[in-house]
């Protein structure tokens, strides 16, 4: 990064034009005076807005010639790459140079998106000193965001203040004459959250992370019911992606909040009626099983380069027909979830669920826990799965099937859900080890399931492979793939006593004992 | 981060046209870059408007005495920033000879600065000694303008085998023709003939124009104030080669 100069970004008062700002302030210091310059451009950021959270700035400029424009902040030079015509770019699709090297990092496995189109007019000022030298930039500029006809929705004008390297004072004094004076405010919020906003998104992006404010006193089935909600936002927010297949953690994200909802109806059934609740874990169990083989696909091929690190480089062409097989298996399975998704059944699943969630619940006595407080429900809950946890690990040893580790990592992750849902409720030097501790275990568990899966779907394909072109070639470094998949799976077996001791460390089982009472502990 | 020097043991070369002109076109280029103008004559700062003033002098800098980064100025180009020269650099020798590992001690200077710039520029002092012996250890490639003359060969081998046996980490050597003036036939006639295949002489050629003298009146680069004068486009070619040696 360049080093830092303040930038100060402040909102035009009701009643105060730009020409106004721009006569007030040459009143005041020498000004010199760029042309007003209309601009037309595109917000551009991945759907969970990693390019904004990362402090960066990223638009599409251009109409025939279009280029991404990317900055780190007002005044720091822009890094630019041709874009060409795309509805979306991924990390590959950008031109290799400096704005690929900066992005590559963000945007990891996501897809960079049109989130806003904008029109601008700008005014571009510099403050000069006796030298007649730029001490400070100014940039004056009305907004609005276009909706798809064009229509314009104004957003606020504003003016942008950047320091320039080494001339403190200068600065402070425009600062100064901007908020004493004339009384600006700073701006609320980036340009860019307005634009987005403004064109019917949210600013934050596709959210993952609930975000429920629960009191320990507040009922169980409100409680449940309120983060429920939230996750099938998520799973809403996600389908369109998915099913533009626009990248893969649509579809990731969207089963990760069915998969919480799941979890959530399970530990919280006391505060539901059991024959809604069935059929609708059924239901939420159906989508998670139609969505599952292209997630698994998308994994294989997610961590290809990976995998091909541990195979020699003289190799890795020899795998091609494997990559191959890969990607036309995931076309495969991506048209019929689309099929699925777009069907009647899933329609009617999801009209179901959402009905379950905002109607009214069974009668109180099929409900035994819907009007407890949630800090007991969600106590008990969190102390029987942790000690459950802690009695199936400790039967674990090097004689156990692979199937008794993948039922302990089932467990985990429900106690994982548990805590980040209403871990808040207690102190956060109890749930912060506790989590700590859980995720250690379950990465070994996460590595040695996940080995096993890759290391068995490589091995399915061997019958396929044997009838195209280079598939016996392919076959021969394909074992060693899989010998390296068993190799990593008997790796995290081999972490997993460590970590589990840590988990269920004595002082970690009085802490959760003492803390996660409930009523009757 | 790639530090360049502008170097030629004579003055009046266009080493410090040079400078400015391709840190400009660094910086348009989006490279965070640097502009370390160490001639105490302070042309390099004068054209960009900042004062030739470093707080507490060459001698703490080189020390190690001032933080480098108080004492960078913004320039007027987005994304080039300037180190300013300083009356006091006219002792630099003295100073460097005062301290350990003197011909280390510049590289030492800029070593804060790794992670804020892609490119460093420095402009150096014409002349031979402690100063350029440092330069030459902190720069990557030296970039050396040679006015066409019948001594310009010799120069510039003197140069390379000065910088083969006295430099134990021997900077890239990029040579370009500077002031050149087309109509006199001696510039002509060793602009053809003295690159003759070698690889340390680029073939951007930067004309003797008018709009390049003139900087020192608009007291900016010529890659700004006129970008589409014969000699913007001659150091924009320039530039173009320097970026691809220095791999950046």
């Amino acid at each position: 990064m360049p080093l830092d100069v303040p930038v100060h970004s402040y909102a035009l008062p009701d009643g105060v034009d730009p020409p106004a700002l721009v006569s007030f302030l040459a009143e005041r210091f020498d000004i010199e005076t760029g042309p007003s310059a209309p601009l037309a451009f595109v917000v551009v950021d991945t759907a969970d807005r990693r390019v904004r959270d990362a402090g960066l700035d990223l638009v599409l400029e251009g109409t025939r010639d279009t280029a991404l424009v990317l900055r780190s902040q007002p005044g720091a030079p822009p890094v630019t790459a041709p874009a060409g015509r795309a509805r979306r770019w991924m990390t590959a699709d950008l031109p290799a140079g400096p704005l690929r090297d900066h992005l590559a990092p963000v945007i990891e496995m996501r897809a960079l998106l049109p989130l806003a189109r904008v029109r601008a007019d700008v005014r571009c000022l510099n403050v000069r000193n006796e030298d007649a030298k730029t001490v400070v930039r100014l940039r004056v500029a009305t907004h609005a965001a276009l909706d798809a006809e064009g229509a314009p929705a104004p957003l606020t004008p504003r003016i942008e203040v950047s320091g320039v390297l080494g001339y403190p004072r200068p600065l402070a004094r425009v600062v100064a004459a901007l908020t004493a004076e004339a009384g600006l405010v700073a701006a609320p919020a980036s340009m860019a959250d307005e634009a987005v906003a403004a064109s019917g998104g949210d600013p934050r992006g596709i959210r993952s992370k609930v975000d429920v404010e629960l009191s320990a006193g507040m009922r169980t089935d409100r409680a449940a019911l309120a983060v429920l909600r939230e996750l099938a936002g998520f799973a809403e927010d996600n389908l369109p992606g998915t099913l533009a297949d626009l990248d893969t953690e649509f579809l990731h994200d969207l089963r990760v909040a069915v998969r919480r909802s799941r979890s959530v109806l399970r530990e919280m059934k006391g505060a539901f009626a059991p024959e809604p609740l069935q059929s609708q874990r059924d239901a939420l169990k159906w989508i998670q099983a139609i969505t599952g083989d292209t997630r698994d696909l998308d994994v294989q091929l997610l961590e290809w380069d990976e995998l091909l690190a541990g195979v020699p480089a003289d190799r890795h062409a020899a795998l091609l027909p494997v990559r191959t097989m890969l990607a036309r298996h995931r076309a495969a399975a991506l048209r019929k979830l689309k099929a699925e998704l777009r069907s009647r059944g899933y329609r009617d699943a999801w009209a179901g669920y959402r009905a379950f969630l905002d109607g009214k619940q069974g009668p109180a006595r099929e409900r035994p826990d819907a009007r407890r407080p949630i800090g007991d429900v969600a106590g008990e809950r969190i102390r029987t799965v942790y000690r459950k946890m802690v009695a199936l690990g400790s039967d674990i040893d090097d004689t156990s099937p692979a199937e008794d580790l993948h039922e302990l990592r089932k467990r985990g992750k429900e106690l994982r859900y548990l805590l980040e849902f209403f871990g808040g409720l207690w102190p956060s030097s109890v749930a912060k080890p506790m989590v700590k501790t859980l995720k250690g275990l379950q990465d070994v568990l996460g590595t040695h399931q996940d080995r096993e899966v890759q290391a068995d779907h490589l091995r399915s394909l061997a019958d396929e492979l044997a009838g195209v072109v280079g598939g016996p070639e392919a076959l021969l470094v394909l074992g060693v793939l899989v010998d390296r998949l068993e190799a990593e799976q008997r790796a995290a077996r081999g972490h997993f006593a460590e970590r589990f001791a840590a988990f269920a460390a004595k002082d970690q089982r009085k802490l959760v004992s003492a803390t996660f009472r409930g009523p009757s502990g | 981060m790639k530090v360049l020097a502008t170097y030629n043991i004579k003055g009046g070369v266009g080493k410090t046209s040079a400078a400015v002109n391709v840190a400009a076109l660094a910086a348009a280029d989006g490279l965070r870059t640097l502009l370390w103008d160490l001639d105490p004559q302070g042309a390099a700062s004068f054209l960009f408007r900042v004062r030739p003033k470093v707080r507490g002098g060459g001698r703490n800098l080189v020390r190690g005495r001032s933080d480098v980064t108080d004492v960078l100025r913004g320039t007027d180009v987005e994304g080039l920033d300037l180190l300013p020269a300083d009356f006091s650099y006219r002792h630099m020798d003295l100073a460097l000879d005062a301290t350990g590992k003197p011909t280390r001690r510049l590289r030492r200077v800029l070593a804060p600065l790794q992670e804020h710039y892609d490119l460093a520029v420095i402009d150096c002092p014409p002349s031979i000694s402690l100063v350029s012996e440092s330069v030459f250890d902190a720069a990557d490639a030296l970039l050396v303008p040679l006015i066409p003359s019948t001594l310009t060969l010799r120069t510039f081998e003197q140069l390379s085998e000065f910088v083969d046996a006295e430099v134990d980490r021997r900077p890239d050597i990029i040579a370009f023709f500077s002031m050149v003036d087309r109509r006199k036939r001696l510039h002509r006639e060793v602009v053809e003939t003295l690159p003759d295949g070698r690889t340390d002489v680029v073939a951007s050629v930067i004309p003797a124009a008018t709009e390049v003298e003139l900087m020192g009146v608009a007291r900016s680069p010529v890659v700004v104030h006129a970008p589409r004068s014969r000699g913007a486009r001659a150091y924009a070619g320039l530039w173009a080669e320097v970026r691809e040696r220095l791999g950046l």
